[in-house]
């Protein structure tokens, strides 16, 4: 009887320091939390007065030239859509599959997902020149009766990013709803009421909770074939073309792949100093981790898997376009991206197979930062070599960017990080219910 | 079944005569030309390695859900040693290839014969020392299955672009590999669903358990339906929208064939249209008889797959087909039969 108590007593303990902490992580903010918003919203202005430059003076600011009409815009683009991913494949999928360490990730990996497509979506506009014009892509026929091209792919995106940041967002919500009842119960005043609004008049009730699972799993289950098709369609941007390097049916399993395996390093970036600053260790392991980089392992050797089989394949079907593209990024212009790229996204993460590097966190976060550079300049290399130099030499040209592509990507990376961070204090960080599931 | 069962002498005797019909069959009687030996390696390989890995992924994944069915599946590492050694009379008939006239670095027939022998060797006895060590549950497994799932995957891809895609070089499609080990694992999931249904019958003790497994394998499968179909889209979507003569030939001698163009879209529907639409249902993931009907219908949408991907550039004789399948299907049910021996629990 007295053991029960005692279990009982502990299984309080552990709820209430739970919702404790994860309180405590969305109270008042320390001064290198306004440091760290300061440089983020720094960043973000210099995008946003790069990008201001860019539709004040034209397009022409950007390196974009002919041939080479897809930069760093697009780069960042499929970047950013990628960072995206793994937070639906967190959430969804590992939801799905029963996967229990997500419940420390999945919150963090869902905002992340929300924020991610907020900023690829905007690369689609900057690259657009006349960003006024972007109402053209809905599909309604405009003044003149025209209607969008449904066969180009670049019109499947619009469809694809905007089903997937409609439904991610959904998916966040909703699984946060018990989460924000916790916190209107724990807040007072004004913040009481804004999240005794966010939460639905949420209380608890086993009818409430019945209809809540059943529609989390429904929502999984429909996000997850998005998280396959979104990467795919953004492949096709490229495979639909007859472009040596681009036209390839590997192509979109492969860019979901790396997009998995960059949102996990992405995820890995963030929840390791998050961890460390909001003392998170109690709820976040190493074990977590652990499965976390066995995630990214996977990933990337599919990735590399891919590498093989396209430059195998290349060789082995003897087309000259296609051959000498590959020769290209290995030996030309571009070749010590395309090496960097190689050794970010291939060879490092080997390392995870030791059980040391992985359950090691500073290691974990180097290899996590070096994969995200690897894959950014993937889709560099990608985009750009093979419109340096397609099937006429007459139209071969070189491509570098300019310091406003620079400013914009900046900005792109600072407005991702000023969102995130605002995420950490107006929303709970850990999913407080799955977590308390968990404990049980 | 269980007069299947029978010592490691029984199960070699049966190995052996399988063995040397099918040798006999092919070599002494079907001649060089005749490709139906290619036929039943391609499709046994992939049923074979496909058990293995499905085991192989499921325990690195730290999964309980494969418990109840693990020895079935893993039973069926011998077939990929007997698998190894048949490939080798592959080599009398090498001229099927068209690159046989005229080879090259890659495609030359010494160099084909053992890269993808040494390849098969190697997933067999990693999938040898995986099965005997997850049999034993040692720590030493994860291990091994890692290494198999390594050596699959190569093994597969090279199925894919080896066996089958040099038959109409220089056409390519770089998704092949990964087509064919991801059909391979579903269709492993689909023997697991037989099996499931087949030690549900057989036993009373495990049926809990046993019912819960039918019902994630079901779900599983349903799962690699959708899987299976975004692969098949996506390499389908691209060399249609490309529309480039040489790569569209592989699509167009099948669909505008007049029996193959009316056969092709039944792989769809068996690997797909059935699998998704009848196993929706959250009820239907537990019924016994259906998920034992999509299992044999996935099976035969792969068989049927592969039947038309190399009918148009090879001969094939049905009566040997249809005797080396049965021969297979007989070693696999001799090998299930005595998973008690040939997968030792610790």
């Amino acid at each position: 009887m007295k053991s029960e108590k005692v279990v009982e007593r502990t299984e309080i303990n552990y709820k209430e320091q739970l919702e404790r902490d994860v309180l405590a992580a969305m109270a008042k903010p320390n001064r290198w939390y306004w440091v760290a918003l300061g440089f983020s919203a720094t960043c973000f202005l210099i995008g946003l007065i790069s990008w201001g430059y860019q539709i004040k003076i034209g397009m022409g600011t950007a390196g974009l030239n002919n041939p080479v009409g897809w930069g760093v815009y697009i780069t960042d683009f499929v970047f950013w859509v990628g960072i995206a991913h793994s937070g639906t494949l967190i959430s969804a999928v590992l939801f799905l599959f029963r996967a229990k360490f997500r419940s420390s990730f999945n919150r963090t990996a869902e905002a992340m997902t929300v924020i991610a497509v907020m900023t690829a979506g905007l690369f689609p506009l900057i690259h657009l020149g006349r960003v006024w014009f972007f109402y053209w892509l809905f599909p309604y026929p405009n003044q003149r009766l025209l209607w969008v091209n449904f066969r180009s792919p670049l019109i499947w995106d619009v469809f694809a990013v905007s089903t997937y940041l409609t439904v991610s967002a959904v998916f966040f919500y909703v699984g946060m709803i018990p989460d924000l009842a916790i916190v209107r119960r724990l807040t007072t005043g004004i913040r009481k009421k804004i999240y005794g609004i966010l939460s639905l008049g949420w209380q608890g009730s086993l009818s409430e909770w019945m209809h809540y699972n059943r529609l989390y799993l429904f929502l999984a289950a429909f996000a997850t074939p998005l998280v396959i098709s979104v990467h795919s369609v953004v492949s096709w941007d490229f495979a639909m073309s007859v472009i040596p390097g681009w036209h390839t049916t590997i192509f979109a399993p492969y860019f979901v792949a790396g997009a998995i395996f960059s949102g996990t390093a992405m995820v890995v970036t963030l929840v390791i100093p998050m961890r460390k600053i909001f003392s998170l260790e109690k709820y976040i392991t190493l074990d977590h981790f652990e499965s976390l980089a066995k995630l990214l392992l996977l990933t990337s050797l599919i990735v590399t898997y891919s590498y093989i089989v396209e430059l195998g394949i290349a060789f082995y079907s003897g087309n000259v376009f296609e051959t000498a593209i590959f020769k290209y990024r290995m030996m030309g212009d571009y070749k010590i991206l395309y090496w960097i790229m190689i050794s970010c996204n291939s060879l490092i993460p080997l390392l995870v197979f030791f059980r040391k590097v992985r359950r090691s966190l500073p290691s974990l976060l180097i290899i996590s930062l070096l994969a995200n550079v690897g894959m950014w300049f993937e889709r560099f290399i990608l985009i750009v070599t093979s419109l340096a130099k397609d099937f006429d030499p007459y139209a071969w040209g070189l491509y570098k960017p300019s310091i406003i592509e620079a400013g914009i990507t900046l900005g792109s990376f600072g407005m991702f990080f000023t969102f995130f961070l605002i995420f950490t204090k107006v929303l709970p960080v850990l999913s407080m219910t799955e977590l308390k599931e968990e404990h049980e | 079944m269980q007069k299947l069962r029978m010592n490691s002498t029984g199960l070699a005797v049966i190995f052996l005569v399988v063995g040397t019909a099918i040798v006999i069959l092919e070599v002494l009687v079907a001649g060089a030309q005749n490709a139906s030996l290619l036929l039943t390696l391609v499709f046994w390989v992939a049923l074979a390695e496909g058990c293995i890995a499905l085991v192989a992924a499921a325990e690195l994944s730290h999964a309980q859900w494969i418990l109840p069915i693990k020895r079935a599946l893993l039973s069926v590492y011998p077939i990929i040693l007997f698998i190894s050694i048949l490939f080798l009379f592959l080599g009398f008939k090498l001229d099927i290839y068209p690159w046989a006239a005229k080879q090259n670095a890659w495609l030359n027939k010494p160099f084909f014969l053992i890269r993808n022998f040494i390849l098969l060797l190697l997933a067999f006895l990693f999938a040898w020392k995986f099965a005997v060590e997850s049999g034993k549950e040692s720590e030493k497994k994860n291990r091994y299955a890692v290494l198999y799932i390594l050596f699959f995957v190569f093994s597969q891809s090279l199925v894919a672009f080896d066996w089958v895609m040099t038959l109409e070089y220089p056409w390519f499609s770089t998704l092949f590999g990964g087509f064919f080990f991801v059909e391979s694992f579903y269709s492993g999931i689909a023997l697991a669903g037989i099996l499931c249904v087949w030690l549900l019958k057989q036993s009373t003790e495990d049926s809990d358990k046993l019912e819960k497994t039918l019902k994630d394998t079901a779900t599983l499968m349903f799962g690699f339906a959708l899987f299976w179909v975004g692969l098949f889209f996506a390499q389908y979507l691209v060399i249609w929208y490309g529309n480039i003569p040489e790569e569209t030939s592989f699509l167009v001698t099948r669909l505008s064939d007049p029996v193959l163009g009316k056969l092709s879209p039944l792989v769809l529907i068996a690997l797909f249209v059935a699998p998704f639409t009848l196993l929706l249902p959250q009820r239907s993931k537990s019924r016994s008889g259906l998920v034992q009907a999509m299992s044999m219908l996935i099976i035969a949408g792969i068989f049927l797959e592969r039947l038309i991907f190399l009918i148009p550039v090879v001969s094939l004789n049905p009566f040997l087909v249809i005797l080396e399948f049965l021969g297979l299907a007989l070693l696999f049910a001799a090998v299930i039969a005595n998973r008690h021996w040939l997968i030792r629990q610790s």
